[in-house]
């Protein structure tokens, strides 16, 4: 077995009398493509928000190639830019262009050269079919134009991990199509992600470990063929009805 | 010139009599005006950025109760500057600095008083315009590594600039008429050079008519200068595709 980049371990987290997530123990290894499902306010975005850092856990531990980040900003943040995220929201620079959004973090972080900046900004943003937009500002995309660059702008941090949270849901139905095959062919080059999402069909098809959540507990944690076809946990039977092979 | 018979012909018979008075007035009224807004608008971002750090719990006691106290003088001082009129500031600090036997000229205390009063108004104007940038836009920058100070430098402060810059517009726009109240610390301004050469005929109501159209045209130059600087800010509405990229897909 290959060693975990990242594990979690008891991770618990509560805003004021409010538990959203208990004790939660995950490990994810290099080339897993792990998707978080689950209702709404079930804790999924919350868990991706403690591993980025965004949210502070209030117990437990987050390793990253077995050693705890420390709560100095410096480590966050070089632990940060190799554990790459994207939102809901998109979360785009609106006072950037789209060359500019991808080449601000390795210049600014990664302190690479004006060339090499650009080269990574259009080797990633082509991959994402975005490359002729690199003189729009964000206002002026669509919806999936801008969640495509904002995983572009990820991409060139060249991070370890990728968490997308919910990437998909501010999106029209036409639009999530776009972006959820660019999330696809990541998968397929073998970049570890941790993807919470509502689209099940796209878990079933492209996560090698599918994890369901409740209620702030991980109930099942399986391969997406166990978990799409024959769950063990009834919680998880009972909100994957609708989506059970059948 | 023979005495001048009514109001207009006043009008005239000052602006060209005093000429020399009204414009040393008004470069005096520029130059107060400019340099106090400029220094006032540094301190109120200055002020405002401060008001925005987090004080976080695993910070070191030390660093914990320097922020915070750092923080409370900025609030005391911004809630002094906003809470007492312009006028009675410039009293204070001009006749404050000389009665603790130090040398300070007028127009070095009305700028003094004019960057305090501006950076304390500026200081709420900047904090409420980090606060006005989409959360999502300070998560979007974190979480790619970037640390809060480049944070608000390259992604934060660009946006406020541009959400702000009418309010900035307005408040340099006060500043060159609350240069006026200055007059009481005899700083040889516009409003001083229309009471001056008023007195001298007892022609008040010419004599102010005059500074009246000065501060007009002033004001309306640069609020027009304000909203071109707003356009150039705001970007061009369209964008030209990059062909070159767009076949190698």
């Amino acid at each position: 077995m290959a060693e975990s980049i990242i594990s979690i371990e008891e991770l618990s987290k509560s805003f004021g009398d409010h538990e959203v997530l208990r004790k939660i123990d995950i490990s994810v290894k290099k080339g897993e493509v792990i998707c978080i499902v689950g209702s709404s306010g079930s804790g999924k975005s919350t868990l991706l928000r403690c591993i980025n850092r965004l949210e502070h856990q209030t117990s437990g531990k987050i390793l990253y190639h077995g050693k705890e980040i420390r709560d100095i900003q410096k480590e966050i943040n070089k632990y940060r830019s190799q554990v790459g995220m994207v939102f809901q929201s998109f979360n785009l620079f609106n006072n950037m262009t789209v060359l500019d959004n991808c080449m601000c973090c390795t210049r600014k972080v990664l302190h690479l050269s004006k060339e090499e900046a650009f080269d990574r900004a259009i080797t990633h943003l082509k991959k994402v079919g975005m490359a002729p937009y690199i003189h729009a500002k964000p206002a002026q995309l669509s919806g999936g134009q801008k969640q495509r660059v904002a995983i572009a702008r990820a991409l060139c941090m060249n991070p370890e991990v990728l968490l997308f949270d919910e990437p998909t849901s501010a999106l029209d139905p036409e639009m999530v199509g776009e972006v959820l095959n660019v999330m696809k062919e990541l998968a397929e080059t073998g970049l570890t992600m941790i993807i919470v999402t509502h689209e099940m069909a796209f878990a079933r098809d492209v996560s090698t470990r599918t994890v369901f959540m409740d209620k702030g507990y991980i109930v099942e944690d399986d391969s997406p063929d166990v978990i799409f076809t024959n769950p063990k946990n009834p919680r998880t039977r009972e909100f994957l009805s609708r989506y059970l092979a059948g | 010139m023979a005495q001048p018979t009514n109001s207009l012909e006043w009008i005239v018979y000052l602006a060209e009599n005093y000429s020399n008075m009204f414009i040393q007035g008004t470069l005096l009224t520029l130059y107060i005006s400019i340099l106090g807004t400029i220094l006032g608008f540094i301190l109120g971002y200055v002020s405002g950025i401060i008001q925005d750090i987090q004080i976080r719990p695993a910070d070191n006691p030390v660093k914990k109760l320097l922020l915070r106290i750092i923080k409370i003088i900025f609030t005391v001082y911004v809630e002094l500057f906003r809470g007492t009129p312009m006028i009675v500031q410039a009293m204070i600090v001009y006749y404050g600095i000389l009665q603790a036997g130090l040398h300070i000229s007028a127009v070095a205390a009305g700028i003094l008083v004019t960057v305090l009063n501006t950076g304390a108004y500026m200081a709420e104007t900047v904090r409420a315009g980090i606060n006005s940038v989409d959360i999502g836009q300070r998560e979007g920058a974190l979480a790619m590594g970037m640390s809060p100070m480049k944070t608000m430098l390259y992604v934060i402060l660009p946006q406020v600039l541009r959400n702000i810059l009418p309010e900035m517009g307005n408040t340099f726009l006060t500043n060159l008429k609350m240069t006026s109240v200055l007059n009481v610390i005899a700083v040889n301004e516009l409003f001083m050079a229309a009471k001056t050469v008023g007195a001298n005929y007892y022609k008040y109501f010419e004599a102010f008519l005059v500074i009246a159209i000065i501060y007009f045209v002033l004001c309306f130059i640069f609020g027009r200068l304000f909203k071109l600087l707003e356009k150039k800010l705001e970007g061009k509405k369209d964008y030209v595709l990059a062909v070159e990229y767009m076949d190698a897909q």
